[in-house]
């Protein structure tokens, strides 16, 4: 697949996210107004759609926000910089994205923004302190491989939406849980179905936005890998985050598939009840098959052992 | 009758594919264009730092003139290159003869020293990689573009209409390419 085709599928992907929402969302504002009232079911309707459309336009700083992810100002990680600049170059992006630097000990990065000259890329200062340069160069690369995509852009969105349907259901649930049912219409059968659709919805939404993620992944692997010319360095990369084992302190899962790595695994299971689905639940394929994919790009075998580089924070004497 | 329908919607179908395949190539070509702005950008960054290093060099090493006047002979041949591939290649004389420049300024301690010069290093190596992002991506939008002009059925019509394949950016066949294909696993 190559890049425009990637990106128009993107566009069309996200078409098709913002319309299966948008009917997801009709059939819960449905259900609210058939089991409580009409006047309640537009009410929700109209409330969604205004708090997604302020939503959307407040990503950037939620996604900082939720991330922890700070500004830097100009003069300093130069190094770190100048690497996010020859990256975004090689990629060929319009515009450098903004750099934000996340304070956490754990290995990872992420990126955001709807359009690629309002994007950033967050990295922890854990990576810096673990990785080598050409290593960083590749997650780095990685993250701006998912800007370059549009990734970033579908995954706001549907990011958005998801919150979206989780409220609305969920203040369906409530005022149904505490409201009673007094003015009460339809069966029996039309409130279980309402309860069912309220406890479903919001997993519905989290299992679109998921399965969107994971093939993402690989995508931005191998575009990283093009970026840089080496696929190596994504696949020493990727291992470097296996064998680490540091969480990240604000996981977040909101924002879980924005990172390398998912932040998520380790800590547990994205909301409880659902460990059974937890395979279909992962914002992320395991690292093994990302590494292996890559083996297979490149055409060569990760040894066990990773080189003993020094860390990009290091040799800059950042730490 | 059923006949000129049947011809009609041949001609139908072969007018969307050119106007499709019309579209690509200039989108393609399009893409090479910013490439290569990207890469001139970083060239002239690269030849506006020259001038200042050579006048912080001759500071400490003024009668080091063979160097500067070879440095500064290179710089004008990559701003008068003609093309991408004799661009690439004045550019890699250029990054000899800066070569020889540090070298020579090697010997010169209070120079190396010298917050002035220290930066004006560290901007040139950074424009170095620059150029070299740069290059990594021009090349690759060239072969896109090139193989999408080269192949049939587009070649029937890429010269008629003025789609001629570009030059690599680069000096002698080493294009930097990927020669890595990628299957897009689930």
């Amino acid at each position: 697949m190559t890049l425009q085709e990637q990106i128009r599928s993107n566009r069309f992907r996200s078409v098709i996210v913002v319309f299966g929402f948008v009917v997801l969302l009709a059939v819960i504002a449905g259900l609210i107004g058939l089991v409580l009232d009409l006047s309640i079911g537009i009410f929700a309707l109209v409330f969604a759609a205004v708090y997604g459309i302020f939503a959307l336009l407040r990503s950037r700083s939620m996604v900082a926000r939720l991330t922890h992810a700070q500004e830097v100002s100009e003069s300093e990680l130069r190094p770190l910089r100048r690497l996010l600049e020859n990256v975004s170059i090689g990629a060929g992006l319009p515009v450098t994205p903004e750099l934000r630097l996340v304070h956490d000990d754990a290995p990872n990065a992420f990126a955001a923004g709807l359009r690629p000259e309002k994007s950033f890329v967050g990295v922890t200062t854990g990576l810096l302190k673990t990785m080598p340069k050409r290593e960083l160069e590749a997650v780095i690369a990685h993250e701006v491989s998912h800007i370059r995509h549009r990734d970033t852009y579908l995954m706001t969105m549907a990011t958005v939406f998801a919150g979206v349907i989780a409220l609305i259901a969920d203040v369906g649930f409530r005022s149904l849980a505490y409201g009673g049912r007094s003015r009460g219409k339809g069966g029996i059968i039309v409130l279980v179905v309402a309860i069912v659709g309220f406890v479903l919805a919001p997993y519905a939404a989290l299992l679109l936005r998921m399965s969107l993620s994971r093939r993402r992944e690989y995508l931005a692997d191998a575009g990283a890998a093009e970026i840089l010319n080496d696929p190596e360095a994504m696949a020493l990369a990727l291992q470097r985050l296996q064998q680490d084992s540091t969480a990240i302190k604000y996981a977040d899962a909101a924002v879980a598939h924005l990172w390398v790595e998912s932040p998520t695994d380790r800590v547990e299971t994205e909301r409880p009840g659902v460990s059974a689905l937890t395979s279909m639940f992962n914002t992320h394929p395991p690292l093994a098959d990302r590494i292996a994919a890559m083996e297979e790009a490149g055409g060569f075998r990760l040894a066990e052992q990773l080189p003993a580089d020094v860390p990009f924070a290091a040799e800059m004497g950042l730490v | 009758m059923l006949w000129l329908w049947i011809l009609i919607g041949v001609l139908v179908v072969l007018a969307i594919v050119a106007v499709l395949g019309y579209n690509r190539l200039v989108r393609l070509r399009n893409e090479c264009d910013t490439g290569w702005a990207n890469i001139d950008v970083q060239l002239q960054r690269r030849g506006d730092l020259i001038p200042n290093l050579v006048e912080a060099v001759k500071g400490y090493a003024a009668h080091e003139r063979g160097v500067f006047d070879e440095v500064t002979r290179a710089r004008a041949a990559v701003q008068q290159a003609g093309g991408p591939a004799s661009a690439a290649q004045a550019n890699d004389i250029l990054t000899a003869a800066l070569g020889r420049l540090f070298a020579v300024a090697e010997a010169y301690p209070e120079l190396k020293a010298s917050e002035n010069f220290l930066r004006l290093q560290e901007d040139l190596t950074d424009t170095e990689d620059k150029i070299s992002a740069a290059r990594r991506y021009y090349n690759a939008t060239v072969m896109r573009y090139n193989t999408a002009v080269q192949s049939f059925p587009w070649l029937l019509f890429a010269g008629p209409f003025g789609f001629r394949a570009r030059e690599f950016f680069s000096a002698e066949g080493d294009t930097g390419v990927p020669q890595v294909s990628f299957s897009t696993a689930t």
